[in-house]
Parts: C-alpha cells; sequence; structure tokens
C-alpha cells in the first residue's frame, strides 16, 4: 500500500470541509477525484502533504504512520509531489533553476548532477529548449509541464495534482493531460483532481465522487460515468458534461 | 544673485556635504540592520517576537524623529556620553528601522501564499523557502519603496542640524549668520541635497533595472 488515509477531519472554524474521509492507493495505482467546487478535494490533498493540518485522523505512507512533527512531515513531502492548479513556478529563477531547486536544496544533490537530471525531465515534458527561459515568458500548459517536472525532480513515489488543468486555456489543455497520462502508464502513483472526463477515462483505475466532505462513491471510471448509483454523483455529472470546457 | 560670489562658498560646503552623507548612510544601514530583524519579528506568529516588534513600531511611528534624535542626543549623552554624529545617525537608523522592518513586512507579505507552498511542497523547510524563494521576491518588490525611503533619510538627516553636527542646513546657517545671505547660503544648500537626492535615485533605479532584466 503507498498510502492510507485513515478517517481524515478537517474544520476551518465552523466549517466542517473533511468529514471522515478514507482512501486506500496501491503502488501504481491512479485516482482521479471529481466533485463540486467547495466539496473539500483541495483541502484533501493539501492535508496529505501537509499543507493544511488535519484535526483528526491518521496518514500512512509506505505503511508508516506520519505523526505531526517537522521532521515526519519533511519526509513526506519528499515523497509526495503537488502540482497546484496555479503552477505556482518560482518566478525568478529560470525553469531550469526551478527544476532544480528542490533537489540542491532539499537533497543536497550537486548542481551539475541535479541538472542532467533536469534535462532528462524538461525532455520528457516536452521543454528541453526552455531550460534558460524564466516563467513569465511561458504558456499556462508550458508552466504547468515545468511544475510538473519540478516535482519530479524530488523523484516522489506519489503525485498529486489538484485541477491542474482548470486554469488554462482550453487549447493548451490536452499538452498537460499528455504528460499526466504517460506518467501514468510509467506506473506513477496518482491522485488527481480534475474534471476531465477523457483523462479519467484514459488513466484512472478509481474515480472517486466526493461530495460535502465525504466519498460518495467510487468505482472505475467506465461505471462511475455511465452508471453512477447515486443520485447527487448523477447530477453533478450532467452538469460537467453540459459544461462546454470539460 | 553673483554665482561667481557664490562658487567661492562651494568649498565651505564640501566638507558638510560629506557630512549629510556619512549621516544618511549610517543611518540607512543601522536601519536595515534594525529593519530586516523587526520585519521577521513583526510576522512572527510567537508573541514574543511579533509585539516587541509591534511596540517598536508603533513608538517610532507615532512620535516625530526631532523629539526621538533630542531623546538619543540629550538622554543617551547622559549615560555613554555619545558625540553629535553618532547621537545623529544612531537616532536616523532606529527611526529608519521601523520604516524599513514595515516595508519588508509588506513586501514579505505581499508575495502569493502560493510560492510558500510551492516550496514547502518539495520538502524545502521555513527557512530554505523564505532564503530561496520568499525573501529573493520581496526584496523586488521592496526596492522602490526601500529606494523612497532611502531619500526621506537623506533629507531627514538635516534634523542632525539641531545638535549640532555640521551638515548642509547648520553649514549654510553659520555661513549665513557672518555673511548675511541667508537665501544664498540655503539655496546652495538646496541644490547640495538635490544633487544628492538625484544620485540616490539614480543608484536605486540602476539596482531595479539590474534585479529585473534578469525575470524579463
Ligand atoms: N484556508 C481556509 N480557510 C477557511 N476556509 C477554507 C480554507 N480552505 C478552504 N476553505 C473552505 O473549505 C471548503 C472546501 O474547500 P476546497 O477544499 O478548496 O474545495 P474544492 O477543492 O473541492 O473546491 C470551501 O468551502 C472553502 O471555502
Ligand atoms: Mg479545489
Amino acid at each position: 500500500m503507498m498510502i492510507q488515509i485513515k478517517d481524515l477531519h478537517k474544520s476551518f472554524g465552523q466549517l466542517h470541509v473533511l468529514r471522515g474521509v478514507s482512501l486506500n492507493v496501491e503502488e501504481g495505482e491512479v485516482v482521479v477525484i471529481i466533485g463540486a467546487s467547495g466539496s473539500g478535494k483541495s483541502t484533501l490533498l493539501r492535508c496529505i502533504n501537509f499543507l493544511e493540518e488535519s484535526d483528526s485522523g491518521e496518514i500512512f505512507v509506505e505503511g508508516n504512520h506520519v505523526h505531526h512533527t517537522e521532521r515526519d512531515i519533511n519526509m513526506v513531502r519528499r515523497e509526495v509531489g503537488m502540482v497546484f492548479q496555479h503552477f505556482n513556478l518560482f518566478p525568478h529563477m529560470t525553469v531550469l533553476e526551478n527544476v532544480i531547486e528542490g533537489p540542491t536544496q532539499v537533497k543536497k544533490m550537486p548542481r551539475k548532477k541535479a541538472a542532467s537530471f533536469a534535462y532528462q525531465l524538461l525532455e520528457k515534458v516536452g521543454l528541453s529548449d526552455k531550460a534558460t527561459a524564466y516563467p513569465a515568458s511561458l504558456s499556462g500548459g508550458q508552466k504547468q509541464r515545468v511544475a510538473i517536472a519540478r516535482a519530479l525532480a524530488m523523484e516522489p513515489k506519489i503525485m498529486l495534482f489538484d485541477e491542474p488543468t482548470s486554469a488554462l486555456d482550453p487549447e493548451l489543455v490536452g499538452e498537460v493531460l499528455l504528460v499526466m497520462e504517460e506518467l501514468a502508464r510509467e506506473g506513477m502513483t496518482m491522485i488527481v483532481v480534475t474534471h476531465e472526463m477523457w483523462f479519467a477515462r484514459e488513466a484512472a483505475d478509481r474515480v472517486i465522487f466526493m461530495d460535502e466532505g465525504v466519498f460518495l462513491e467510487s468505482g472505475t471510471p467506465e461505471r462511475m460515468f455511465t452508471e453512477p448509483a447515486e443520485e447527487r454523483t448523477k447530477e453533478f455529472l450532467s452538469k460537467i458534461l453540459a459544461s462546454p470546457n470539460t | 544673485m553673483d554665482f561667481t560670489k557664490l562658487s567661492e562658498f562651494v568649498p565651505y560646503f564640501l566638507p558638510a556635504a560629506w557630512m549629510t552623507l556619512k549621516i544618511t548612510t549610517l543611518g540607512i544601514l543601522i536601519g536595515l540592520f534594525i529593519g530586516f530583524p523587526m520585519a521577521f519579528g513583526r510576522l512572527s506568529t510567537r508573541k514574543w517576537l511579533s509585539l516587541p516588534s509591534k511596540g517598536y513600531i508603533a513608538l517610532i511611528r507615532g512620535t516625530p524623529l526631532l523629539l526621538q534624535l533630542f531623546v538619543v542626543y540629550y538622554g543617551l549623552v547622559r549615560l555613554v556620553a555619545l558625540a553629535p554624529l553618532p547621537s545623529a545617525a544612531l537616532a536616523l537608523g532606529v527611526h529608519n528601522g521601523a520604516y524599513i522592518a514595515e516595508i519588508i513586512r509588506g513586501a514579505i507579505q505581499s508575495i502569493n501564499r502560493g510560492q510558500m507552498e510551492a516550496a514547502r511542497s518539495l520538502g524545502m523547510t521555513h527557512m530554505q523557502a523564505m532564503s530561496r524563494v520568499i525573501i529573493p521576491q520581496a526584496m523586488l518588490r521592496a526596492l522602490p519603496p526601500l529606494g523612497n525611503q532611502f531619500i526621506i533619510a537623506l533629507k531627514d538627516s538635516s534634523l542632525a542640524s539641531t545638535v549640532t553636527v555640521r551638515e548642509l542646513v547648520l553649514t549654510s546657517r553659520q555661513l549665513a549668520s557672518s555673511n548675511y545671505m541667508m537665501m544664498e547660503m540655503l539655496a546652495i544648500a538646496a541644490v547640495f541635497y538635490l544633487i544628492l537626492t538625484g544620485l540616490l535615485t539614480l543608484l536605486v533605479n540602476h539596482w531595479e533595472t539590474k534585479m529585473s532584466v534578469s525575470r524579463a
């Protein structure tokens, strides 16, 4: 088991956002989480790498219980890569510097070694010619691909994606999804929040519908998209399929 | 106004301009030295760090520089007998420290939260994220207001004339008291200030372009 989440709860003040979420993800599994805005998808991902501190519940990475200590949290963050909706590239660094920042600072990898690995990753996401460019000069799709390379540079065991294409112009979505799909095919363990049906169908082993802080139902993409059991899931899917940009 | 006659006085102003520059530079350096830790203190979630910073900033911003200068000059003179120049520089530094702290704090807070999160998600410690990701970006944003503050500091250094530091204003007044050309002497001082503030502006603009070209 790559990652185990047991009965996670999280509130912001009065707002009970995660109401007992449990999730097991096998090595190499790709899980897609869908659900309405505000249902707690981001909060769940953020709790997994401790950008948000859950109120109760437990998280195990490769069987190891993650305690709320600086040491454990830093360990988890090395193993778990995260890709954000708004890329969050470091604007004062070139593409290459962005990608080698983690390995050189966190793993203390020599710069040369980190750079040659970074070039491989940039090659993989199709941006090796942009190594010396600054993020400001890239398109949204290119930025997100750099962000993926930056996360991969830490050689994570799990990758979390929080709506990685929802800030992109429609014509740039495909290039990012293709990179993610390739990653899935290579056996990366992934938890992806996305409403891109194409990606879910192609890459997901399991689709989970999240509703008001709980997992309402889950299943294979085929079943979830063709015969959802819950009324709420049906409602949500019909809205998603009706909207023009998905 | 007889300009050839006025130019005779310029040599008297040169050491005064140098003195103005010295107080200002020392004041800014002390201000930066105080301002940075105060900015971080102010941002800290620990009360024992943030409260003293808040108190210091409130105290300095709520009282006039002239009063602060007198407190240092007349007050500390009793304890450690500080000469006019160091007490003026110290007062200017302590004064500017509060404003610099606020500028740095504002710049740090203006950096998108996602930057810190991206850095932390790579496994960087809070310190690493601050020094590698947040502060470099914050400094770029702080540069224009800092430059502005430095120019204010340069002009504020004129208050040192009240504690017998022979900078530009005191020098012009002393010369005027013997040659009765008050307006002329003040005009010469003004020209020196304009030259100094102009040079400082150029310097700050130079930094700004130098730091931002890399991002284009
Ligand atoms: N830092 C926060 N402080 C207060 N409320 C928050 C915070 N983060 C998220 N929320 C609230 O929690 C709920 C779930 O948010 P989120 O996890 O971002 O949902 P989703 O990603 O599914 O759209 C929303 O109502 C949101 O407003
Ligand atoms: Mg979200």
